[in-house]
């Protein structure tokens, strides 16, 4: 009995094919990172997930049920688009979302006074959302997310908004939540946050999934192909390399991705010749080249390529 | 749980409870200010001069208001006009025998202080004494005189079905009905609104996917029209005792007030009765005040329905404008068709207006409270609502489910179509 399992579902808007025979598997304990570009087809999948959006077909399970009200209660949910009532107090806003997930008022007054103590955010109890600075409200968001102690833990693009020291917070929270046991699943379009911190990929693009499995797997089937390498002097060598791809590229630095078993020390050859070399180094992909690479530079949108790239 | 939610925080609300208080004490400022009207209106004095050339017209007229004629015969035209301007006197009329002889016309000079219902006042007193003095000097016998001042009234009683006679009100009934439609066509507004605005505010401060996570939309919906629903009961609750109780304090009070002035001191006896009677609430019949309110939410829950639904398309309040049309024409035309319906509750635009859900809760109350309606009517109103709403709820909800998880854009009609086909 997996936490999540989606099994071939699709969801269409009118023509718009959200996600397409959608398959993936979540297991228990571990942390789950729903990738892609923007418009992939992330949150509809998790809306579906959390029963607010139904599929058109396929089925998906939590907890081996299949998704419904009795789901719902299982999962602390926080969607991308976020926020209280801001005329409400803390405390009464905390105590009617725990309550909307089930929990008894008293076990709910023990958890939030437990959680808002633990962000030493126990004075804000009975003051108005409205009055509270913005890095204060999201504290109050996580623990309205947390605070029904579920076994499930999804969140959509989680760090979009967050100060540092929010985000730290809940990366530590997330790391937490592992440790405790818990499963987590959250999606984001940004790939370097997945490599800190994912145990398990689903790649998404235009509402299928490209690839999904264990990042160390992933990472370790395409091999170290990757140069990275360091440099001061002429960068001009790097245009005259053929069946490579560069990332990251900048006066000093570049990420160059080998692809028809060139040989690496070619590329070092070619750039000693008119550089003093600082670092040379070869590495596993990161995960923006993987999903280059698996989806093919023409099929990625120009613009969505930019974005990856940011 | 939602609708607690909204009934707890609403009532708790600052707005709750100062609409609350202030709408009776609105109310209670309204009657109290029109008693003051009543009783203080009667003590501005005005001063006419009326130089009488017959002797005979000032005297009658000191009868009807002793304060307000004096007699300046004897005075020249001169000195009267110069006391009118040091505003001595109102205003001066001068009286010859050609004005009771002839058919002369009176002229008052005045300073323009006293307005129309002055000259109403002076002109009316005038006829009156001025009849009376060329009947007095045609010497009529007292028999034709009798008769001239003889009214015929014409009272009014009901027959009902039973066949038992009762005291007509009609008027007061018409006054009733009036009322309790505009105060429906004023609550669907109102409460509707509100649920539209919860919606929106849901939208704008994007909890609403967070509460979607735990509860289905239609819950959400349904749990806000119901907790708005009991806060309007609340009130009108709060309202109406309110009111039952100010009109058991307003009565003596007013009277109270009345005996003081000593003008109106004789009249005690008729303020006392008169009074009561415009404030009485409970001879209204119960089997009214019940159908006032399954009107008033059936009237609700169809509106509100509609209103969740713009408020969950809209992405913020100003948007609602275009999408508000569609709902607010038919509460206009229901508005329109009650002034019609006052005046004549049985006619075929009263009936038809009254059977179609979308005007029933208005037009319907206004004849019940006017005429006997019969009993087909409204159980066939009522069941056209019920179905009606059972149609506009479904329709809401799908424009609910999908408007909460649409951000960024209002929706137009053209998407609204496409949702509900979905």
């Amino acid at each position: 009995m997996k936490p999540i399992e989606v099994d071939h579902v699709s969801k269409s808007f009118g023509d718009t094919k959200a996600v397409q025979d959608v398959s993936f598997e979540v297991e228990k304990g571990r942390i789950f990172g729903l990738l892609g570009p923007n418009g992939a087809g992330k949150t509809t999948t998790i809306r579906m997930v959390n029963y607010i959006t139904l599929p058109d077909s396929g089925t998906l399970l939590v907890n081996g049920i299949p998704v419904g009200q009795k789901t719902q209660k299982l999962i602390g949910y926080m969607p991308e688009e976020r926020g209280l009532y801001k005329k409400m107090k803390v405390g009464e806003q905390l105590m009617y979302l725990a309550q909307l997930k089930g929990m008894t008022a008293g076990s709910a007054r023990e958890k939030i006074k437990y959680w808002l103590e633990r962000f030493g955010a126990y004075d804000w109890h009975s003051k108005v959302v409205g009055e509270l600075s913005k890095g204060m409200s999201q504290k109050i968001q996580f623990i309205s997310t947390i605070v029904h102690d579920p076994e499930i833990y999804i969140f959509d693009e989680p760090f979009s908004g967050l100060d540092p020291i929010n985000s730290e917070l809940l990366k530590e929270i997330i790391i937490e939540l592992k440790d405790m046991g818990k499963t987590i699943l959250f999606s984001t379009h940004r790939m370097e946050q997945v490599e800190q911190m994912c145990d398990d990929i689903c790649l998404f693009n235009n509402g299928k999934v490209v690839l999904t499995g264990s990042l160390r797997n992933i990472k370790k089937d395409f091999g170290k192909n990757t140069v990275l390498i360091e440099f001061e002097g002429d960068g001009s060598f790097i245009d005259t390399l053929a069946d490579v791809r560069v990332n990251n590229r900048s006066t000093n630095f570049a990420e160059i991705r080998i692809l028809n078993g060139l040989n690496s020390q070619e590329i070092l050859k070619k750039a000693m010749e008119k550089n003093e070399i600082h670092r040379f180094q070869l590495v596993e992909p990161s995960l923006n080249e993987i999903f280059i690479s698996v989806v093919g530079e023409d099929n990625i949108k120009k613009q969505q390529l930019e974005e990856l790239k940011a | 749980m939602v609708l607690k939610r909204e009934y707890l925080t609403r009532v708790k609300s600052k707005g709750f409870i100062w609409a609350t208080i202030l709408v009776p004490a609105g109310f209670a400022l309204f009657i109290g200010v029109m008693i003051f009207v009543s009783v203080w209106d009667s003590e501005i004095s005005y001063t006419i001069g009326v130089a009488d050339e017959t002797g005979m017209i000032v005297k009658s007229l000191q009868e009807i208001d002793d304060e307000r004629y004096t007699d300046v015969s004897g005075l020249s035209v001169d000195s009267l006009r110069a006391m009118v301007q040091r505003e001595e006197l109102t205003g001066y009329v001068i009286i010859t025998d050609d004005h009771i002889e002839g058919s002369q016309s009176l002229e008052l000079i005045f300073s323009g202080s006293g307005g129309l219902q002055l000259l109403t006042t002076v002109r009316s007193d005038f006829r009156e004494t001025i009849r009376q003095e060329r009947l007095a000097r045609a010497e009529v016998s007292d028999d034709v005189r009798a008769i001239f001042e003889s009214r015929v009234a014409l009272d009014s009683r009901r027959l009902t079905r039973e066949g038992e006679e009762r005291e007509d009100d009609t008027e007061f009934l018409s006054g009733v009905g009036f009322l309790m439609g505009v105060i429906i066509f004023g609550a669907i507004f109102g409460y509707g609104g509100y649920i539209m605005r919860g919606v929106i505010e849901e939208k704008t401060n994007r909890i609403i996917e967070v509460i979607a996570s735990s509860v289905r939309p239609i819950e959400l919906l349904t749990g806000k029209m119901a907790g708005v629903g009991a806060i309007a009961i609340t009130q009108f609750a709060i309202w109406i005792l309110a009111f039952m109780g100010l009109s058991a304090v307003a009565g003596p009070i007013a009277a109270a007030f009345m005996s003081n002035s000593e003008q109106m001191g004789a009249d005690m006896a008729a303020v006392e009765s008169e009074i009561p009677a415009f404030l009485d609430l409970p001879t209204i019949e119960t089997s009214l005040i019940v159908y006032f309110i399954i009107f008033f939410l059936l009237g609700y829950m169809l509106y509100s329905s509609l209103f969740a639904a713009i408020g969950s398309a809209a992405d913020s309040e100003t948007d609602t404008q275009q999408l508000m049309l569609p709902v607010t024409v038919p509460i206009f035309i229901a508005y329109a068709i009650l002034f019609h319906a006052m005046r004549s509750p049985d006619s075929a635009l009263s009936v038809i207006g009254s059977l179609i859900p979308f005007f029933a809760p208005i037009v319907m109350v206004t004849r019940i409270a006017i005429t006997e309606v019969p009993f087909w009517q409204t159980s066939l109103a009522i069941l056209l609502m019920i179905v009606t709403f059972a149609g506009t709820m479904w329709l809401s909800a799908k424009i609910y489910k999908v408007g909460i998880l649409s951000y960024g854009k209002s929706a137009n009609f053209k998407d609204l179509a496409k949702w509900i086909r979905q």
